[in-house]
């Protein structure tokens, strides 16, 4: 869980920085990597919180 | 070697353990006695004239530093009468001391729109006389002309004013302590910082022994540095101005803008050199990583990022060579800043989110499976009230107060106004009630809550702009009954005093607000921090305030989707990196914070900081340190409220024995 939120920010940022370079920064590009960059942000999270949770049951 | 991942909620509490210096108590006292009354009425009451002038000055009330300075007289006079003072009292001293000093900010709004009001700016957006007559009396009213909070058209500003005041105390006692019970009580949560506020009465209440302690120097020596940095600071510009028509500032007030020297290699950059270095006493206990990213990250934007990227690139286009601080700082906002701002507040809410979420799923799970979940059932003497009776409080509170904003502003949606009042601030409280208890701070805030409501509402009256909204949050003032808890203060000592002390503070704070107007007029070159930032503040609160007007304004113009977006998505990229190498998240609020501000008005924070983590902890120890700290931003702080005092006093006294030149 730890890599897959670490591939999906990567991928998020990488994605955010094509939309500034190449697409010219429109918003509709940046929000779609904001949305990627989100759901990697709560996996990675809600793996931080559950992990000693999961690893206790 | 790999780098160990911490959680965020560790990594704030670990912080907050370096202030933690005692645990809790479970006997219950009452704090409430004639002493600490009279007391906190003294100094509170002594020192609020200082600081209501001072933060006109130089825009630091130093209000913080009473509470200490009763707290201090209290327990030497104790000392020398071979008498003790309990935790309890000191605790309470504080808090009404607090109360006391801070008693005439609380209408320093009146101030602000009875200048508003008249300014160009409000005139040419065409505001000015659509200010209501419930916020200030009109612009040529006897009673903005000549001054005076006491003349009768200031009757309905003041009248609305104490009937929220009224309804909101029955709504913020009822509901915190609604929400600390379910909390604390029934969910058991730690509520980690705490104990920090705790520990500064119940240290002090041990200094009333016989032999001479470590508090009394440290805090004489912060005193002595405030009343030298005080007089140079403050006393010499304030008496100069009442001599001379221009005050000598030794030191220019509020700061010596370089941002046209450095405007031949960093066009559009800013800095301003804030000359208040009482805000090192602020770098010598904030967190040393959010210190320095912040500083470091400003630099970068002001002369990186501005001049090279976004000046080059036209984004920022309004910038001319020549503008001092306040005008580049205004265009740039309007260019770039306020629209990536904007975004920014968005992802900081989207990581309080994302942070807090988990960990209160994580503590419900955990409770369940070690049944350690609380009752209502609550410890012996502790003070407390019937949930009904505060749940009917709470109800009248909120039900007064929705109606009161309905006669304010009648054309505006009541449905809003329901929903925030009893849909809207019940969750938010809770959930704010909930990340305090376990990790000491709020995290979820939905920034620009009021304008979108305004847009959604299809509202376009200049009038709800000045009116409250019911949404509030009753989360945060939860960790104040948690505190009475660990130093043992019953509950109904605490609202007693809190009852007591209101109706004297509601009268004499108006009373000596409309003395310090009466000195000058504010802004004025008797107040120098007022006469620079007021009119700047008025040309922001006209821009917000017409923002919505006819869907043209300068401000709606002003913020652009791609900027918000890539204030939005650069934050959370940047979060997700962090998180990615293992970085502590502090530096995340510390390059947010700098991103777009001048570093300049860092300066003096940054240089406590560094003092603090590689002069004072080596020299000390860290646990010391964090020991010295309040004891000595106490002092400081005493020492510039002295000189603010000093200084008022003789304004009061040369304007009211001038002798006319006729």
């Amino acid at each position: 869980m730890e890599k897959l939120a670490s591939l999906i920010i990567i991928i998020g940022t990488f994605l955010w920085l094509f939309s500034i370079l190449v697409l010219e920064g429109r918003w509709q590009w940046q929000m779609f990597s904001a949305l990627v960059l989100i759901i990697g942000i709560f996996c990675a999270h809600f793996w931080e919180e559950l992990r000693d949770t999961d690893s206790d049951e | 070697m790999a780098r160990e991942r911490v959680s965020q909620a560790d990594e704030w509490q670990s912080w907050a353990n370096r202030y933690d210096i005692e645990g809790g108590i479970r006997t219950f006292e009452s704090g409430l006695t004639v002493k600490v009354f009279v007391g906190a009425l003294f100094v509170g009451l002594l020192m609020m004239p200082g600081s209501i002038y001072l933060s006109y000055v130089s825009g630091q009330s130093g209000a913080e530093a009473a509470p200490w300075v009763a707290v201090i007289l209290f327990t030497e006079l104790a000392r020398r009468s071979f008498t003790t003072a309990r935790r309890q009292e000191l605790y309470m001293l504080l808090a009404l001391t607090g109360a006391a000093v801070g008693s005439g900010m609380q209408y320093r709004n009146f101030i602000w729109y009875a200048y508003f009001i008249n300014t160009p700016q409000a005139a040419s957006y065409e505001i000015a006389d659509k200010i209501p007559e419930w916020i200030v009396p009109a612009g040529d009213s006897v009673g903005v002309l000549t001054r005076s909070l006491l003349h009768p058209d200031w009757f309905l500003p003041i009248a609305i004013y104490l009937a929220g005041k009224f309804l909101g105390t029955l709504r913020f006692v009822s509901g915190q302590y609604i929400l600390f019970r379910l909390t604390a009580d029934l969910e058991r949560l730690p509520y980690p910082m705490a104990p920090i506020q705790a520990q500064g009465a119940t240290a002090l209440a041990e200094t009333t022994g016989k032999e001479e302690t470590w508090r009394w120097r440290v805090f004489s020596i912060g005193s002595m540095a405030g009343l030298i940095w005080g007089f140079l600071y403050i006393g010499v510009p304030s008496l100069t101005g009442v001599m001379m028509s221009q005050p000598i500032q030794i030191l220019k007030i509020p700061w010596i803008d370089f941002t046209q020297s450095i405007e031949g290699f960093a066009p559009t950059g800013v800095f301003a050199f804030r000359t208040d270095f009482g805000q090192m006493l602020i770098g010598f206990v904030m967190p040393f990583p959010i210190v320095m990213s912040e500083f470091i990250t400003a630099m970068a934007t002001q002369f990186i990022l501005n001049p090279q990227i976004l000046y080059r690139y036209e984004i920022l286009h309004q910038w001319t060579p020549g503008l001092d601080v306040r005008g580049a700082t205004l265009f740039n906002g309007l260019d770039f800043w306020i629209s990536a701002g904007m975004g920014k507040s968005f992802s900081l809410a989207l990581v309080g989110m994302a942070a807090s979420i988990p960990m209160l799923i994580k503590l419900r799970r955990s409770q369940k499976q070690a049944g350690e979940r609380g009752s209502f059932a609550t410890p012996p003497n502790r003070g407390d009230f019937p949930i009904w009776l505060m749940g009917g409080m709470w109800l009248i509170g909120m039900v007064g107060f929705v109606w009161l904003i309905h006669w304010m502003v009648p054309n505006f949606p009541l449905s809003f106004l329901v929903g925030y009042a009893f849909l809207y601030t019940p969750i938010n409280s809770y959930i704010t009630a909930r990340t305090y208890g376990v990790l000491g701070r709020d995290l979820f805030e939905i920034p620009y809550l009021h304008e979108i409501t305004f847009i959604l509402s299809r509202y376009e009256e200049i009038d709800i702009w000045f009116a409250p909204l019911p949404d509030e949050d009753y989360g945060r003032g939860t960790q104040g009954w948690r505190v009475l808890e660990l130093t043992g203060t019953t509950f109904t000592s605490n609202l007693a005093a809190t009852l007591l002390i209101m109706p004297i503070l509601l009268v004499s704070g108006i009373v000596v607000l409309h003395f310090i107007w009466k000195i000058a007029p504010i802004p004025s070159a008797q107040y120098p921090f007022a006469q620079m930032m007021w009119p700047i503040n008025a040309t922001n609160e006209c821009l917000w305030k017409t923002s919505l007007r006819d869907g043209n304004s300068q401000m709606l113009q002003a913020i652009r989707g791609d900027y918000v977006a890539a204030g939005f998505t650069s934050s959370l990229a940047l979060y997700g990196m962090l998180w990615v190498f293992k970085l502590p998240s502090m530096w995340f609020y510390g390059i947010i914070g700098g991103l777009g501000t001048d570093p300049g008005s860092m300066v003096a924070r940054l240089l406590g900081a560094v003092i603090g983590r590689f002069y004072m902890i080596k020299r000390f120890g860290m646990r010391r340190w964090y020991m010295f700290n309040p004891v000595l931003a106490a002092g400081f702080a005493c020492g510039v409220g002295l000189i603010g005092m000093g200084t008022v006093a003789i304004a009061l006294v040369s304007k009211a024995v001038i002798v006319k030149p006729f």
